[in-house]
């Protein structure tokens, strides 16, 4: 029964998703490509916590995607579709580079360094302006085409998110279920076992940690299409702390846990966007919150409640 | 460069090495005795500024009096964050962190709306310049070198000389055995969370009349801080002081001839670099 059940969940929400843009104007619908983004953030995250990496370089790598994306369809000509996939690997080749010195010791060296490297790209896209266009952003993004068709209305765009980003959900849950998937969870949960069993964990960090840069580029290469502007300040600290507060609220155990805490502090926090002192002092309560008092995140709820309901049923019936 | 700049530089990233100094010795404690990677640092070294706009600049008290008091606040409040946010998180990595960046965002969003966005400044309790080697040099920036290196020294006695000190030292080799020897880990763990914000807030309030105090002053110090203790060695007390010294030069030198924020991006390559050759640190255990 499970089984069936969770598949009846995910098409109601496959058709809410599918179904939202007739009831919700331009702003919706960019409020809702703001959510897919984030839930993707959130989710490419989790790869690097599952293999144990704190990673707080997400809008690093996001950044590169970005500006990578953008540069590559508006210097080079690139077709947008081939710059968002080249986008993704040039995230994942920076990566590389930054985790070659950093995953070989303690997962302490990695944690400070991607904090580190978050203001290195971003005082670089500040720094080189005659290729990102500085401080002020780089404005005039063209969309993405598909088939010589521009995707320029808001709800092409719309559709055309959602379409990649469950594309990309199902990549990383399939490979959440893999061989990989298993053997980064082991690296977590028991580094010195690992190796034991013959298994090279830095080279399965790396990866890791490569796989989840790689999604970060593609995710920002959807922005930068879908927003046309793209400024420096938009990929600095806090939006890794934003990202994190996401899986830690959501629940890092179970895929859907980063999922749902995107969603939902997405949507909570929707009233406060302009009121930034707010949001962040919202953000800081609840991660101290679920963090002390809910470690397994809101996705465990239900399992934590469904005893006490369980009882209040069997009094009913009595 | 010409040669009176050179010593310029060298004398103000000695000043720099010292704040750094401060920072990092409390960073490398707690991480190498409690295991925590403490991000609140920079809200500390933040808080400690204020203290002492408000207790010195405001109130009017003695400076020294003035950073003491500030510095015994902190440290007591160290103390109550460790026991009610720390401990019951204690000995996972993951949580730990985001508990310390709640409470970073908490204290510097807080410092936001409570202190204002403007910068604040106070003046500095000894004025006048100094000439050291044909270089001039505001005599303040001279007793925040020897401030550092008082509390450096002291801290070194009490690791090493004192009862207290020993105890650290053995909860940081091995905790069960140090509980065996009758060791109360947990008081030592509140001790050293308690020194650690009492050194940054020292930090912080040394730094005040040098810079402008703004709610987001930490997090410039606190990034240095990270620097200082990868290249020196996490957990390495020497290593903290010899990182401190190396990145303060860094800092002034490299200020000078390529600019300020791409200073900042040359003094990462140069911990990437540490890191890939000599791992461990420059005198790191492990």
């Amino acid at each position: 029964m499970p089984i069936r059940k969770s598949y009846f969940f995910l098409v109601c929400c496959l058709s809410i998703l599918v179904l939202l843009p007739l009831f919700i104007g331009e702003y919706g619908l960019m409020i809702l490509i703001l959510i897919c983004i984030n839930v993707l953030l959130a989710s490419s995250l989790r790869i690097s916590m599952n293999a144990g990496q704190f990673n707080f370089g997400i809008p690093a790598f996001m950044a590169i995607g970005a500006y990578g994306s953008a540069l590559m369809t508006m210097k080079l000509g690139f077709p947008p579709i081939l710059a968002f996939f080249a986008a993704g690997m040039l995230s994942a080749i920076v990566s590389l580079i930054v985790g070659y010195p950093s995953l070989r010791i303690k997962h302490v060296y990695f944690l400070m360094l991607t904090l580190g490297f978050v203001e290195i790209v971003k005082a670089l896209a500040i720094r080189w302006d005659s290729l990102t266009g500085g401080p002020t952003g780089l404005p005039g993004i063209p969309p993405f085409s598909i088939a010589g068709f521009k995707l320029v209305t808001k709800i092409s765009q719309y559709y055309f998110t959602l379409f990649s980003s469950l594309v990309i959900l199902l990549v990383l849950y399939r490979l959440e279920k893999s061989r990989f998937g298993l053997i980064i969870k082991s690296i977590e949960q028991a580094e010195d076992l690992g190796e034991t069993v013959g298994i090279n964990t830095y080279t399965y960090k790396m990866l890791a940690f490569a796989i989840s840069s790689f999604f970060c580029g593609l995710t920002g290469s959807l922005y930068a299409h879908n927003m046309a502007f793209i400024e420096p300040t938009l990929f600095g600290f806090l939006l890794a702390i934003f990202v994190v507060v996401y899986c830690f609220v959501g629940g890092l155990d179970n895929f859907a846990g980063p999922i749902a805490g995107a969603v939902l502090l997405s949507i909570l926090t929707e009233p406060l966007r302009g009121f930034q002192a707010y949001e962040r002092i919202f953000f800081a309560i609840i991660l101290v919150l679920v963090v002390i008092f809910l470690p397994g995140g809101i996705i465990s709820l239900p399992a934590k409640l469904s005893p006490s309901i369980g009882r209040l049923r069997c009094i009913k019936k009595r | 460069m010409t040669f009176n700049l050179f010593i310029q530089s060298v004398l103000i990233g000695m000043n720099l090495a010292a704040i750094y100094a401060l920072m990092a010795l409390g960073l490398t404690l707690m991480f190498g005795i409690l295991g925590i990677v403490n991000l609140t640092h920079g809200a500390i070294f933040m808080l400690g500024a204020y203290g002492l706009y408000y207790i010195y600049g405001v109130l009017g008290l003695n400076f020294f009096l003035a950073m003491m008091l500030t510095v015994v606040v902190l440290g007591i409040f160290g103390l109550f964050m460790e026991r009610i946010l720390y401990r019951p998180v204690d000995g996972h990595f993951a949580p730990v962190i985001a508990i310390t960046l709640a409470v970073m965002i908490l204290f510097e969003t807080g410092g936001n709306l409570i202190f204002g966005y403007e910068p604040k400044g106070v003046m500095a309790p000894v004025t006048g310049v100094s000439t050291i080697l044909g270089v001039s040099l505001s005599n303040y920036r001279l007793v925040t070198i020897l401030i550092g290196a008082i509390l450096v020294i002291a801290l070194y006695y009490l690791i090493h000389r004192t009862k207290v000190g020993i105890a650290m030292r053995a909860v940081e080799e091995d905790k069960v055995a140090a509980t065996l020897q009758g060791i109360n880990v947990n008081r030592i763990n509140a001790i050293v969370f308690c020194l650690g914000t009492g050194l940054a807030a020292a930090a912080g309030a040394v730094t005040a009349p040098i810079y402008s105090i703004l709610p987001t002053m930490g997090n410039l110090p606190l990034s240095k801080a990270f620097m200082v203790i990868i290249l020196g060695g996490m957990g390495s007390i020497p290593g903290a002081i010899v990182g401190a010294i190396v990145i303060g030069l860094a800092d002034s030198l490299l200020a000078v001839t390529v600019g300020i924020e791409l200073a900042y991006v040359f003094a990462w390559v140069l911990v990437i670099l540490v890191l890939i050759f000599r791992p461990r640190g420059l005198l790191g255990a492990y």
